[in-house]
């Protein structure tokens, strides 16, 4: 197996005197595309929030390429931000600064490149993200919400990160555009050799571009395999889960 | 990790890169003006992304159309970077920057801004009418937990910042004044001019400018964040007028408040004078009094008082039409409370020129 590139192991969460995660580990090799589901309130969010080092676990241990999260200096924290992006789940853009200006930030804030060439790396990263030239002199407010998504994901690459973390990155678009979306991650993370880490309640998207679904409950990992292996699990939240795509006729495992 | 290294080799026509390419190689590029490169080697390419892909074929390559060098060398990896690059490289041509406006366009475009605000305040007033002539009949309609609480906030949340600001000011000017009616052996004459200034003129003014700073922009942020987060579009889809529910209790709030709240700052400048008519000038509470009694008239204090509906309506026209024509974001929330405050300043200073003109012609 290759190297380790997310490794939580045995936390605990209390938010607001509420047990959220009870001794959880688990861990993220490279290049993997990882999907972390979960009912809701059982703190998929919150984990994020931890791993990024937005929030501090009460306890436990959170390491990603191998340097703590919790313990790091701040300065240590930003080298470390440099080789992960993240993309909010309503996009997170500023909305005073252009489409362009959005992307291109992280390279203004880290790199000591001039603004105009920034701004040129911040268009290929839209192309990228398939976005349409013209895009790059709106402002976020003009955008519909599928653009919205793509500009995000643009300025969570736009410093190459080795690592992705994508929380519901299909929620509020339509099926269209969230296939699309699924298709353009999978592209990138197979392309750049990204490892992908999204919270997701997007049966679709389970099924077409997971490599290894990891499945929360009661603040411990209920379960990690490939959606064929966690079938044989006989948990009632995941039977229903996966009987809301059956119910509906189509098979479960016909992508 | 090393260090990204690139060179020209002029006989081969080649750029030989080495190394890790990422957006911080920008500086280990040679300056290639003039040159042809033909070749682009990257053999001993170490780690390739898609930044340093692009600086690396935009040195070779400055215009999307020149023709695509031969690539050496390069691992299968770099290589489908490379090519997934070069894909998209046509949207990333350099842009010609758009030269700043000149003098003329700022004030031509600042003219126009400020037709904008004109004329989107007088379209306001139109609907803000209608609204209220549909309203009159029918007072289960209006809004009176709604006008209580804003009443609250408006008014009695101000009470205390109103009195210390004028109980400083009246300390201050009847200092000012009792240095100079000293000298002439005129000290009584100061309550004369105190309540003149006070009453007529520093009350009504600082108390306006108080709360347009402190409520005209709290009116703007809230009904501005309201509209970013389309509350004001609920209301609407609920079958509510957002004027009926939103805007005219504010402003009647403030019609009511800022009455009230100039005649307490009258008093507190009073206040004030007389404090330092005791200690500077030796005039006695009760002498002080007595003074005020046989100068002090009626009018003086109407006079004052009744700018502050004036001022109360202007105030709350401008704040709310700000807030409810915030765009969608957030700088747009900032930008429109600044303007509030500015708009309500400059108004209120209009305002009260036209008064003192209109009261010297009418003999008041």
């Amino acid at each position: 197996m290759s190297e380790t590139v997310i490794d939580v192991r045995d936390v605990h969460t209390t938010l607001g005197g509420n047990g959220i995660h009870g001794g959880l580990s688990l861990s993220v090799a490279r290049g993997e595309v990882i999907a972390l589901i979960g009912g809701s309130g059982t703190g998929k969010s919150v984990l994020l929030r931890e791993i990024i080092g937005l929030l501090k676990p009460q306890s436990g241990h959170i390491e990603l390429f191998g340097q703590s999260v919790c313990d790091s200096t701040p300065e240590q924290m930003n080298l470390l931000r440099r080789r992960f992006g993240v993309l909010f789940q309503d996009g997170a853009l500023f909305s005073s600064l252009s489409v362009e200006d959005n992307v291109a930030t992280p390279l203004f804030e880290h790199t000591d490149l001039p603004h105009p060439l920034c701004r040129q790396l911040a268009r290929l990263k839209l192309a990228m993200a398939g976005l349409p030239a013209d895009v790059g002199t709106k402002r976020p407010s003009e955008l519909s919400g599928g653009m919205r998504k793509r500009v995000a994901l643009a300025r969570a690459l736009v410093l190459d990160p080795e690592l992705l973390f994508l929380d519901e990155p299909t929620s509020g678009l339509d099926p269209i555009s969230a296939r699309a979306f699924d298709k353009l991650i999978r592209l990138l993370a197979d392309t750049l050799g990204l490892t992908v880490f999204l919270v997701t309640h997007d049966l679709d998207t389970l099924f077409s571009i997971i490599d290894r679904v990891i499945v929360l409950s009661d603040g411990c990992v209920l379960g990690s395999g490939t959606v064929a292996e966690l079938k044989q699990l006989d948990d009632p939240w995941l039977n229903d889960y996966f009987a809301a795509r059956t119910a509906n006729g189509e098979t479960v495992d016909g992508n | 990790m090393t260090a990204a290294n690139a060179h020209f080799d002029a006989a081969q026509g080649a750029l030989i890169a080495s190394g890790d390419w990422h957006a911080d190689a920008a500086s280990a590029l040679p300056r290639l003006e003039g040159k042809v490169v033909r070749i682009l080697d990257g053999a001993a390419i170490t780690q390739l992304d898609t930044n340093g892909a692009w600086l690396l074929l935009n040195a070779v390559r400055p215009q999307p159309s020149d023709p695509m060098p031969e690539l050496r060398g390069f691992q299968p990896r770099h290589m489908s970077l490379l090519n997934l690059v070069a894909q998209h490289a046509a949207t990333t041509a350099a842009q010609i920057e758009v030269p700043h406006p000149g003098l003329l366009a700022a004030i031509g475009r600042g003219s126009l801004a400020m037709w904008g605000h004109v004329s989107g305040l007088v379209n306001f007033i139109g609907q803000l009418t209608i609204e209220l002539a549909r309203l009159m009949g029918k007072p289960e309609n209006w809004r009176w937990r709604e006008l209580g609480a804003q009443v609250s906030t408006v008014f009695a949340g101000a009470i205390p910042i109103v009195i210390g600001m004028m109980f400083l000011l009246g300390v201050v000017f009847a200092y000012l004044l009792g240095d100079q009616a000293l000298q002439y052996g005129a000290s009584i004459f100061v309550v004369d001019g105190l309540l003149l200034a006070i009453l007529r003129e520093i009350s009504p003014v600082i108390v306006a400018v108080l709360i347009s700073g402190r409520t005209g922009a709290a009116i703007t942020a809230q009904l501005g964040t309201m509209k970013v987060t389309e509350e004001i579009d609920a209301i609407t889809t609920l079958g509510l007028s957002p004027l009926a529910v939103l805007v005219i209790p504010r402003m009647i709030a403030l019609l009511i408040a800022l009455p009230l709240l100039i005649f307490i700052g009258d008093i507190a400048g009073i206040a004030g004078g007389m404090l330092v008519a005791q200690v500077q000038l030796d005039i006695s509470p009760n002498l002080f009094i007595d003074r005020m009694d046989s100068v002090l008239r009626l009018k003086t204090l109407l006079v004052g008082i009744l700018k502050g509906p004036v001022f109360a309506v202007f105030i709350a026209l401008i704040a709310c039409r700000m807030g409810l024509s915030v765009s969608r974001d957030a700088s747009s929330v900032g930008a429109n409370t600044t303007s509030t405050v500015v708009q309500s300043l400059v108004a209120i200073i209009v305002l009260n020129a036209i008064f003192a003109v209109m009261f010297v012609r009418l003999g008041i």
